[in-house]
């Protein structure tokens, strides 16, 4: 065994050179035939991985199967995988492994590692750039790994499985009278998944991103060992796999802090500011005026910032104290607003329409019956993520998305605003603020959290409604290049910088940082086999 | 017989592209080369930045075998009959001097798909839930069936013949041709693609160096004779530019489909038969057509993964796709675009402001007379008709397109 490590490691650097794109203009300056300043001045860059060439894959695929590890091969089975939530992105992996236990994920790792095979590793698959595409090579499916193991209603915590969708996972604390902290808004994203990229909640102003979260998880990283990690245990390993995209290790078991479940307190305000709804949630995270908030928009002119509580003391704090505060309308006022705006201006009526229509359709979805009891809203996941789907979702998920310190951010929104407008009719914008963890500064390194964030980070998502619409992927590409662009000029970051838009991350972190980092990787996975089109 | 789900005619960049995106998807793909491949493809090679960009994102960064000599282009010098030259440097630095025979044989097989070269389209047979592909491999007859026929296979495309058999005849051709000269002395600097607005020239008139040789090249209407043209463009350098040089040592020339992007008159099929590059008529001003290639190529692949698990008509998802590329492209021969806005990858506009007034006069005044030399196709009024069209519908109108 000795031997066959030594020998991998001494292949891998021929391999190395071989196989790595250079991702980014500075990068591929150096090995371009071309010219020095060849692309200098074409910043914008989308990346479509060349395909795994297949080589060694019969001794592999014969390795795991003297591990007696399931390899499905059939092209039903690769062809589930085909592609992610964004849809833009597309590849094929030679076969697909499902998850059962951290000793299998050990001996599928150390097999890939010695024959060099890449490793995909795949939770909900809600990715949107094509993170969770396999371009060749093994897909992990983790969500054969989704139970939840033990529940601690005195410590708050709960052990669980790395594949579980979070929507399991609170169904199972539900029975304990238990929530999860924060999870995304959409139902099928699982734990690991979302450890590794962040994790944003209507309540992460105040609870943090998903990851923040976890305490402790277990972890298989690339060569193959299984660790514990977490603050005090590991701790290097435990900032480089949270938010670390899956290039460190594959999550397989997670300690997670929990709270008891709470039914929400609904308001909602109006404003047809964008800056001005920005600033206004703005002041209530700066003063923990409220337990939820996030800015919806129908349009710029028509935006939302929902407001929401745990208990009926937070409730009637916020009334006492910053409900007067805020310069948003109540749904009559608002009514009045828009009618004088079209009164105004006629040829507008169209966009009216749409903003009634849309009124119409969306606002029952977020009051129905059964999820509202006494007025509160119940489950708040479900009644999110049906409405994303319903209203947002459709075979391509397009959803570039700005991540600033709280200073630069209506800026951000405002600059990124002006871009959807230009490329789409419809669209929504998505803001929420992130609470930041201090302490966790060197998790953030190299995340969606931008380096410059300071107790908050701020995060917009920008969501063109496609609908029955039919637009090529470089009409896609352009818009959200000129998105990230926003970013890079702001000194920004993103939830969803790698995959396709991994050209992005040189540019946004500089080559110090990306540099120490793929040390780091070329460390800890010598082949360079896991999540190998993520990030580097 | 052998069954597939995509049939590729042709393995240039097209055919690439589109082979990239079906085989990433999944489909069994297989590529049809008429010639034996590497195969040889007349074309000056400039590629521009954003078909760079395409083939570094797609197909990862060029080996140099896949480069000629200079390796790179800086960017396009225009002249003038009234002896104004104009040099403009690419938007993003210098882009590649690409050899077309490596270039698109490393494309094409790193899409992943399977090549048979050698073997000749000669028609098909669209039975509505497949097609069916006859061509010759060697000689030999062969038949392939088909979920979807893509026609890659460049200006005189036998795709496109299968499906509109009068479409030929409906379209005005250009023949173009260049020679590969020893170079005695050439001042025409080589970092720079040059070409000449000369009506007394060509409609299409260029020169630069490649592999140490200088090559010259010019295009006309069918009809014309090609070395009396060439000579007199020979004659033309060495008067006003004192290019001084050797005989000929090889020429070669293709007819071309020049005009369907000019005017919004793109071919992209019917049925399961979907028409992309240059065979669609993509080809962008000054005849840069591998970007185009390459994009529309990509867009015929998606629009093919797409349809498919949409279950939705391939025609009206590929027409739907391919909007964009048409704007990208026929923007750039939109007069109102180049006047007010910067559809081309080098700034014209500005390097027309930077001369001083007297010598933009001239370029105008000779840019007006060397169009007029196009005034036979009656162009001028489907040209105003696109530009007006242009931000009416932020668009150009799909009823145009066969
Ligand atoms: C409609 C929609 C709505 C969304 N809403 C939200 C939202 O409200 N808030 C939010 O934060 N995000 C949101 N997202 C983004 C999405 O939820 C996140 O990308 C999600 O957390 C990913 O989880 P997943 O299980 O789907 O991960 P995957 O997409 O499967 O994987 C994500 C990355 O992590 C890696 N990975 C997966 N599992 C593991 C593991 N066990 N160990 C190591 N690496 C792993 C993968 O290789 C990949 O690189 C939304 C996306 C969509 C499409
Ligand atoms: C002289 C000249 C100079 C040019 N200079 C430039 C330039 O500098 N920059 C630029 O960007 N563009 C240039 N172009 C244009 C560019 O070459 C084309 O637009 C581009 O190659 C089109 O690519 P394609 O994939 O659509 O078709 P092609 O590259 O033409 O490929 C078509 C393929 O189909 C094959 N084929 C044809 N018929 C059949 C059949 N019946 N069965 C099987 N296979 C078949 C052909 O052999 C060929 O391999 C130039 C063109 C010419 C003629």
């Amino acid at each position: 065994m000795a031997k066959s490590i030594d020998t991998g490691t001494m292949i891998s650097e021929t391999f190395q050179r071989k196989v790595i794109e250079p991702s980014t203009p500075s990068a591929y300056s150096d090995s371009c035939h071309v010219g020095p300043d060849a692309l200098l001045g074409i910043k914008r860059q989308q990346t479509n991985p060349t395909r795994w060439n297949g080589q060694s894959w019969q001794e592999f695929a014969a390795a795991l199967r003297d591990h007696d590890i399931e390899l499905r091969e059939n092209i039903a089975a690769r062809g589930t995988f085909a592609t992610d939530a964004g849809g833009t992105a597309y590849g094929l992996p030679h076969g697909v492994v499902i998850a059962r236990s951290a000793a299998q994920v050990s001996a599928l790792l150390k097999a890939a590692q010695q024959f060099r095979v890449p490793v995909t590793v795949r939770g909900g698959g809600l990715t949107t750039e094509g993170e969770s595409v396999a371009f060749g090579g093994v897909l992990l499916d983790m969500t054969g790994m989704s139970q939840v193991l033990h529940v601690d209603t005195d410590a708050l915590t709960v052990r669980t499985e790395g594949g579980i969708f979070w929507h399991s996972l609170a169904e199972e604390l539900r029975r304990h009278g238990m929530d999860y902290l924060s999870a995304p808004l959409n139902l099928t994203s699982s734990v690991g998944g979302t450890l590794g990229v962040g994790g944003i909640d209507v309540n992460s102003p105040r609870l943090g991103c998903s990851a923040d979260q976890a305490l402790s998880v277990q972890v298989v990283t690339p060569r193959g060992n299984i660790v514990e990690c977490s603050d005090t245990q590991n701790a290097e390993l435990f900032q480089r796999v949270i938010l670390g995209y899956g290039q460190f290790g594959v999550i397989t078991e997670a300690t997670l802090k929990i709270r008891r479940y709470t039914p929400l307190r609904m308001h909602y305000f109006y404003y047809d500011s964008l800056r001005i709804a920005v600033e206004d949630m703005q002041l209530l995270n700066r003063n923990d005026a409220s337990d939820y908030s996030g800015i919806l928009t129908i349009m710029d002119c028509a935006v939302n910032l929902l407001v929401a509580f745990d208990s009926d003391e937070r409730e009637a704090a916020f009334r006492a104290n910053w409900q007067s505060h805020l310069r948003g309308h109540g749904e009559p006022g608002f009514a009045l607003c828009m009618l004088r705006r079209y009164v105004l201006r006629p040829w507008k009526l169209p966009e009216a329409w749409f903003l009634f229509q849309r009124k119409r359709e969306l606002f029952p979805e977020f009051r129905r019956s059964e999820y509202m009891r006494d007025g509160l809203m119940h489950d708040r996941t479900v009644v999110f993520s049906r409405a994303v789907w319903k209203f947002w979702g459709s075979k391509q998920m397009v959803i570039p998305d700005l991540a600033t310190s709280a200073e630069k951010f209506v800026e951000a929104v405002e600059r990124g605003n002006a871009v959807c407008r230009k490329y789409f009719p419809h669209y929504t914008l998505y803001c929420v603020g992130i609470k930041l963890r201090p302490e966790h500064k060197a998790h953030y390194e190299m995340s969606c959290i931008p380096p410059d964030a300071e107790g908050w980070a701020y995060g917009c998502e920008f969501e063109p409604m496609i609908g029955g619409q039919v637009y090529s992927r470089d009409y896609f590409q352009s818009f959200k290049n000129a998105i990230y662009d926003i970013g890079v000029d702001l000194g920004g970051s993103y939830y969803r910088f790698g995959g396709m838009m991994k050209g992005y991350i040189r540019r946004v972190f500089g080559d110090e940082v990306v540099d120490r980092h793929l040390a780091m990787k070329r460390e800890a996975d010598p082949a360079m086999i896991l999540n190998r089109d993520v990030i580097f | 017989m052998r069954t597939v789900d995509v049939i590729i005619v042709g393995a240039g960049l097209s055919a690439a592209a589109a082979a990239k995106r079906l085989v990433d998807a999944g489909l069994e793909t297989i590529v049809l080369e008429r010639q034996k491949l590497p195969r040889h493809k007349i074309c000056s090679g400039i590629l521009s930045p954003r078909g760079h960009r395409f083939l570094l994102e797609n197909f990862g960064p060029l080996p140099r075998e896949v480069l000629h000599d200079p390796v790179s282009c800086r960017g396009v010098t225009f002249h003038f009959p009234s002896m104004v030259s104009m040099p403009m440097d690419f938007f993003g630095g210098t882009t590649p001097h690409l050899h077309r025979k490596e270039a698109d044989y490393w494309a094409v097989k790193s899409s992943g798909a399977e090549i048979h070269d050698q073997t000749s389209f000669v028609g098909l047979q669209d039975n509505g839930d497949h097609v069916i592909v006859k061509a010759r491999r060697m000689g030999e007859p062969v038949e392939y069936r088909a979920r979807q026929v893509i026609g890659a296979d460049g200006p005189s495309s036998q795709v496109i013949r299968a499906i509109y058999p009068d479409y030929p005849q409906s379209i005005p051709w250009f023949f173009v041709g260049q020679k590969f000269h020893e170079i005695i002395e050439c001042p025409l600097d080589e970092q720079y693609f040059h070409f000449w607005f000369h009506p007394g020239l060509g409609h299409y008139t260029w020169s630069h160096a490649r592999d140490g040789r200088q090559i010259v090249g010019v295009g006309f209407k069918s009809g014309d004779n090609f070395a009396k043209k060439h000579a007199n463009v020979v004659n033309y350098l060495s008067d006003k530019h004192g290019v001084r040089l050797g005989e000929p040592l090889d020429d070669e020339g293709c007819a071309e489909n020049f005009g369907p992007s000019l005017i919004n008159r793109y071919v992209f099929g019917k049925g399961n038969v979907l028409i992309t590059g240059q065979a669609s008529g993509f080809l962008n001003m000054i005849g840069e057509g591998m970007s185009c290639a390459l994009h529309s190529g990509a867009i015929c692949g998606e629009a093919v993964v797409e349809a498919r698990l949409r279950n939705r008509p391939m025609q009206e998802m590929y027409r739907r796709m391919i909007a964009s590329e048409v704007r990208r492209t026929t923007d750039q021969w939109n007069p109102l675009k180049i006047a007010f806005d910067r559809p081309h990858e080098a700034d014209f506009p500005a390097a027309l402001m930077a001369m001083g007034w007297r010598d933009r006069a001239k370029v105008l005044r000779d840019l007006w007379s060397f169009i007029v030399l196009y005034k036979e196709f009656k162009w001028g009024r489907q040209i105003f008709r696109a530009a007006m069209q242009r931000p009416l519908i932020g668009g150009y109108s799909m009823k145009r397109w066969l």
